[in-house]
């Protein structure tokens, strides 16, 4: 009984633009919890102190103002009429935003837990670089294992689009390209028998489609991706006005990734020789809209693909599938 | 950039392998774990010292494992090939082990095995040379230990009941600490059978000395860096059954540590064998300079096949021969391998019409060629000087 109350947590940590989701092992069964990655300060009143106690959201209270992140920061930007504010852009970490590195800290440790006996085994995603940028991650990845460190948890760290891969394609002996479709990036890798060949990035992704359409319709991005979340589908025909922009942006993506992809693995110099065609996955919230895979596969059928792909599959859930895979790495190698 | 389309190319050509293999690993980390080692393995990236020894060394070996096709072109009357032995047992089920806990003090895995890591150390980096038995091109890049060679300790023994306790736990230290000075096993299995980790997996042990061994695909050269070695505490006399003082605990530790290994490497059956089988003093081209094992290895027990079946590479490639002593301390079974080895040098001195003595000098020569001008590589000074080692 004593071991199983010293037994590791380990945890597949995706630490996304928009969400921070965890998976971790509880026996057989896999358990995954999502916080989405923003806080909104809202002005300090005893009212609402005693009220965020009473239904036990967690806050912060910051001199005069009161600081709550996760899930919960959402329904009080929709009650105060304010935007969330976002601990990271673009998939890296903020460094024009102060309070970034504390509010990752907290909503982590929230969900990953504190230290208690062994430390607990912690494989977060890191974005790749973005497509012929000369942009160093070190900043991203040097601050959230210094963050981990902090929080006494024993961490490495795996590539986005690799995470997918190894969470999704198994069958395939963990050859194929997986791609993850989040707020900040959409994450590419492409790997050959669990080896990465090739991975990189695009800043075009969820928020993109978000603050695109918001500036078009005069709406809150805050309100579009909800709408955008809760609604928008493909392949229907839209009187709203909202739908029928985000329609657009989201092709305007869908084809810039592929694109990308093409350029990338068209110019690539060290490749494996693929004998056969491989599949590819796509993953994360943005890739979650019903149709949406239709659409890319009839996109990417369309263009002059330079590597021959077997099947396009959604992963089996587009929301987890990077800390799926993350957690999946803990426990290969950790 | 040449080293990284190498690495490439490297996993490719073994694709076909790492596939199946990874196949039988249903669970997906698993399957992960064994397919991450199998391509770090392939991608190491190779020093440009290395990839100079390579080539050095497989213009001068690749004539020597095909000296029979080159003679048999021209001198097609007098040749004729013949098939060399099977290097390998069938296929078996390697049963799926992996590390449930790890403590500072040891480590505890699926099958019950539980290995003290208290005294482990690390050594010289594992780098070893080997041979391709398809291609004869050669590689001195293998880091994954590719078998296991069992030893007897030989060290002194007391007699194992409940009064001599302290003794036998006093006298098992002693030996795991002279073992970790010398640096001379990965393991050592003690008469409880607790197994002691005393050279770090990834490390090369001094444990085989002058030694060859072959499988189906590759000739190992040095075996110190390419197996790795598993001691069971023991003494024996000459011309008593070797596996007379083992005890059970022993022989269940020593297959729970095997099923590990197996598990963790993709080690092949036929690549676990005992010292007495891979040994060999290279100036007197005889085998079996060390005899521990050299008889009744009980295979079953440590959930092997027989492996006392196979023939030895040291006689069929490099024309290696046997003297008295090691009739003396040999088994019958293990008759059956040295008896496949003869079987197959007799025949192939008769493809080329030539005398067995003739056969056997001729590859002699070639591996002293070899050897002579074989640059410094990990694990074969004993091969080039046959010097004895322990």
């Amino acid at each position: 009984m004593k071991q199983q109350e010293e037994s590791i947590r380990t945890v597949g940590l995706d630490v996304g633009t928009s969400r921070i989701v965890t998976a971790c092992c509880d026996g057989a069964e896999r358990g995954f919890e999502s916080q989405l990655n923003a806080f909104v300060r809202i002005p300090h009143a005893k009212m609402a102190e005693s009220m965020l106690h009473k239904e036990n959201v967690p806050f912060q209270v910051q001199r005069d103002t009161i600081v709550i992140q996760g899930n919960e920061a959402q329904r009080f930007a929709d009650l105060f009429h304010l935007e969330t504010n976002r601990p990271m852009t673009q998939g890296f970490l903020d460094p024009s935003e102060a309070e970034s590195v504390p509010m990752v800290k907290k909503i982590i440790e929230t969900m990953v837990g504190k230290r208690n006996g062994s430390r607990p085994r912690v494989c977060f995603s890191v974005p790749a670089a973005p497509l012929n940028a000369t942009e160093s991650l070190t900043y991203h990845e040097a601050t959230l294992r210094q963050t981990f460190d902090e929080l006494d948890y024993e961490v490495r760290s795996i590539n986005e689009g690799l995470a997918v891969i190894y969470s999704e394609l198994e069958d395939t002996n963990y050859t194929g390209i997986g791609i993850s479709c989040g707020g900040g990036l959409c994450n590419v890798a492409l790997a050959y028998l669990s080896m990465p060949a090739l991975s990189f990035s695009i800043p075009k992704a969820g928020d993109f489609i978000d603050s695109s359409a918001a500036s078009v319709t005069g709406e809150l991005a805050t309100r579009v991706r909800i709408a955008k979340e809760a609604t928008f589908h493909f392949n229907g025909h839209f009187t709203d006005k909202l739908q029928q922009v985000l329609t657009v942006y989201y092709e305007d993506m869908i084809h810039a990734l592929i694109a990308a992809m093409k350029d990338a693995f068209s110019n690539a110099k060290r490749m494996p020789k693929l004998a056969k065609p491989i599949p590819m996955v796509l993953s994360g919230g943005t890739a979650s809209p019903q149709g949406f895979r239709d659409r890319f596969e009839k996109l990417l059928r369309a263009s002059d693909f330079p590597i021959e792909i077997s099947e396009i599959r959604l992963a089996r859930d587009p929301m987890t599938a990077t800390a799926n895979g993350a957690l999946v790495a803990a426990l290969t190698e950790m | 950039m040449a080293g990284e389309f190498d690495l490439w190319e490297e996993i490719q050509r073994q694709e076909s392998k790492i596939q199946w293999l990874a196949g039988r690993h249903t669970d997906p980390v698993k399957r992960l774990r064994y397919l991450r080692k199998a391509t770090a393995i392939k991608s190491r990236p190779k020093r440009w010292k290395t990839a100079a020894l390579t080539m050095f060394l497989v213009l001068l070996i690749a004539p020597v494992y095909h000296a029979t096709d080159s003679r048999r072109q021209t001198q097609p009357l007098m040749g004729r090939e013949v098939p060399p032995p099977q290097f390998h047992q069938p296929p078996d089920q390697v049963a799926e082990v992996w590390l449930v806990e790890r403590k500072a003090a040891y480590e505890v895995y699926s099958n019950g095995l539980r290995i003290e890591t208290g005294n482990s150390i690390p050594h010289d980096k594992r780098s070893y040379a080997s041979v391709s038995r398809s291609s004869g091109r050669l590689r001195t890049d293998g880091v994954q230990p590719a078998g296991i060679v069992y030893h007897t300790t030989e060290s002194h023994i007391t007699t194992f009941e409940e009064g001599n306790n302290a003794r036998l736990q006093r006298v098992g230290q002693w030996l795991v600490e002279y073992v970790k000075r010398q640096r001379s096993y990965h393991y050592v299995v003690d008469r409880f059978g607790r197994v002691h980790r005393v050279v770090e997996e990834e490390y090369a042990a001094d444990h085989a000395g002058g030694s060859m061994w072959a499988d189906q695909d590759r000739i190992y050269l040095g075996l110190n860096h390419s197996f790795l070695g598993v001691a069971l505490e023991s003494q024996t006399t000459p011309g008593a059954d070797m596996a007379e003082g083992i005890t059970d605990a022993q022989l269940h530790a020593t297959k729970v540590l095997t099923e590990m290994l197996r598990s963790k490497y993709g080690i092949p059956s036929g690549n676990c064998v005992t010292h007495a089988q891979v040994s060999v003093n290279a100036r007197s081209y005889r085998i079996g300079n060390h005899t521990d094992w050299a008889a009744n290895f009980p295979y079953q027990r440590v959930g092997l096949p027989d492996n006392y079946q196979l023939p030895l590479a040291s006689m069929v490639f490099y024309g290696f021969g046997y003297g008295q002593e090691f009739v003396d301390a040999t088994g019958s079974r293990m008759w059956n391998g040295l008896a496949k080895s003869e079987e197959h040098v007799r025949q192939s001195a008769a493809g080329q019409a030539i005398s067995v003595p003739q056969y056997r000098t001729k590859l002699q020569q070639h591996f002293r060629q070899q050897m002579a001008e074989l640059p410094e590589s990990p694990g074969t000074g004993k091969l080039r000087t046959g010097r004895r080692t322990r």
